[in-house]
């Protein structure tokens, strides 16, 4: 790396950048590295605790415990599909929000806005309990439906986001559908819609991940142990087995893992996403 | 950009298209708000029919002890993280703010901890701060120095707690800063150069108020935020020791689905909504009289 960019930088600056950088991911890797200790090593009075599973025969023992034993390749195929099917909800009820509020002129328009706005500061805990009766009168409860359709109807930081890409789009565009006689909806559909494949793809990562590592909903709508979602799993997991630490690391790492390989590769939309609309994972 | 809105589309179109997000809106926040209010004056236990109670689910909060302390936790867990938050983010901002091939992977790194659930993060830590096996002990052990029980000492433990928020979200505030300092000009920057204005001097005198606007945002997402707690402190502390991390939010968990106790959760509830509108209404007074960006 020894691009001329790279020679200006203050060496002192660039070691402050790297020690930010290991603050940052030091836990991860100390849960990493535990998650491949036995219980009898996690408990010995050093430090280091070198790995003592690692590289041998058993060294996923850990691994193939939680997730077999204590069902947690259970709880990631809830979440993968509660979170797939709540994010494909918020994508669908925010982009036809932005749309609206980016390109339809009607009364009322800024009212709905500003309720959306402002209901949106509004901290859960405050409409939970009317909320969880109506999902009990529902029946709903030990079901999938509180976690997946809520998202469905209420559009959240999304629908902002979204309204904000509309805005961007020509006029060029809305003209050349007027003059083909396009209705609302084909306008939507297949014109405005397929231009706004990238920021909807954002927002259905972040959208992915916040209810990924939802816990309150699925803690008081999931009591049947087979639905639970892999953070909740992970919280029972906690309170019954608090003191193996081994296995509850490996949970933890298995709880995130999904979510870091899509960071991986989806992190500049991530972080862009983010910055638009004062969402994040 | 301003946008045409010509009338191009029938007058129910955008109605047919918001549907699902009015009736949301009405479901899940507007009818949920008001019910919590009127729940308020009520002693109920979700089964059966609630009594109407007046006022006393308040005059019962303000009157103990613990709800007090909770109260008095919440402002302090919010204080911590915001201000922490704007710290270590314009910091880390700054810091970052450099272009190299690498800095995009850094960034990535130092965002990471945003993206993890705070239930692995709590555990985590809980693991790293633990006595005696715990990493922080241990290293202070070796020294010989007795590490504090940073989450078993009520003392400590609502700051421990907010410190590892702040540890979670920096990355969220170092872009959003990272965004806001991109957006000044370098040519300003470089006229201050010319004439002879130091490092700090530029910090102070041009960059600082040229991102006021990125601060105030800053400001607003991170006091909405300090209220998302409920996950860490479930997996790090559960409220205790002796409810030193207890905070409305987690209270109204405790009270609604532990005891059952809807009626005074409910007025919890509440509290918590007035606290938040008078937050927000101050950081939009505040807003619009001293943060008039720089034209």
């Amino acid at each position: 790396m020894s691009n001329k960019n790279f020679d200006k930088v203050n060496p002192l600056r660039f070691v402050l950048i790297i020690i930010a950088a290991l603050i940052a991911i030091f836990p991860f890797l100390w849960m990493v590295q535990n998650s491949f200790n036995t219980e009898q090593n996690i408990f010995s009075k050093s430090v280091f605790k070198i790995p003592d599973l690692l590289f041998k025969s058993n060294m996923f023992e850990n691994y193939q415990l939680v997730i077999g034993k204590y069902n947690f390749g259970r709880y990631t195929l809830n979440s993968v599909f509660v979170c797939g099917l709540a994010s494909i909800g918020q994508v669908i009820i925010c982009t036809l929000g932005g749309f609206v509020f980016a390109r339809m002129s009607f009364k009322g328009s800024k009212v709905v806005f500003t309720l959306l706005l402002i209901t949106l500061m509004v901290p859960v805990q405050v409409t939970i309990i009317p909320e969880y009766y109506i999902m009990m009168k529902l029946n709903w409860l030990d079901t999938f439906l509180p976690l997946i359709v809520p998202s469905f109807l209420a559009g959240a930081f999304g629908t902002f986001m979204l309204k904000e890409y509309f805005e961007q789009i020509p006029d060029a565009l809305l003209d050349a559908g007027i003059i083909d006689g396009a209705n609302a909806w084909k306008m939507y559909l297949h014109i405005f819609l397929p231009q706004c494949s990238a920021p909807a793809a954002t927002l259905f990562i972040i959208a992915f991940m916040n209810n990924w590592n939802d816990l309150l909903r699925p803690m008081l709508y999931l009591t049947k142990e087979s639905l639970y979602t892999v953070t909740l799993g992970l919280t029972q997991f906690q309170s019954q087995y608090s003191a193996k630490w081994n296995l509850l690391l490996t949970g933890s790492v298995l709880s995130i893992l999904p979510l870091v390989i899509v960071f991986i590769f989806a992190q500049k939309y991530i972080i862009e996403g983010s910055i638009s609309s004062g969402i994040k994972g | 950009m301003k946008n045409r809105k010509l009338l191009w589309h029938s007058r129910f179109a955008p109605w047919l298209f918001l549907l699902p997000t009015i009736i949301g809106l009405l479901v899940f926040r507007l009818i949920p708000i008001v019910w919590a209010f009127v729940l308020s004056f009520t002693q109920w236990s979700l089964l059966g029919s609630p009594n109407f109670v007046g006022l006393s689910n308040f005059i019962e909060a303000f009157n103990t002890e613990a709800f007090l302390q909770t109260f008095s936790n919440t402002i302090e867990f919010s204080l911590i993280y915001v201000v922490g938050s704007i710290i270590f983010g314009l910091f880390l901002a700054v810091l970052i703010n450099i272009k190299i091939k690498s800095i995009a992977f850094f960034r990535a790194v130092i965002y990471l901890p945003v993206v993890t659930s705070a239930v692995a993060v709590g555990i985590v830590w809980n693991w790293i701060l633990g006595p005696n096996i715990g990493l922080v002990h241990s290293i202070l052990a070796n020294l010989n120095i007795t590490a504090p029980y940073w989450l078993g000492d009520p003392k400590l433990a609502l700051t421990t707690v907010a410190s590892v928020q702040v540890w979670k979200m920096a990355g969220y505030s170092m872009i959003l800063f990272l965004s806001g300092l991109q957006g000044i000009s370098a040519e300003t920057l470089e006229a201050a150069i010319v004439d002879g204005a130091s490092k700090v001097q530029r910090f102070f005198r041009i960059t600082l108020p040229m991102l006021s606007p990125t601060v105030f945002f800053v400001l607003t997402v991170s006091i909405i935020d300090s209220f998302k707690n409920f996950e860490l402190i479930y997996a790090m502390t559960k409220g205790g020791p002796q409810n030193s991390t207890n905070t409305l939010v987690y209270d109204v968990y405790l009270n609604a689905f532990v005891y059952y106790r809807v009626g005074y959760a409910s007025a919890v509830a509440f509290v918590l909504l007035v606290f938040v509108g008078v937050l927000t209404l101050l950081n939009f007074y505040i807003k619009r009289h001293w943060a008039q960006p720089l034209e």
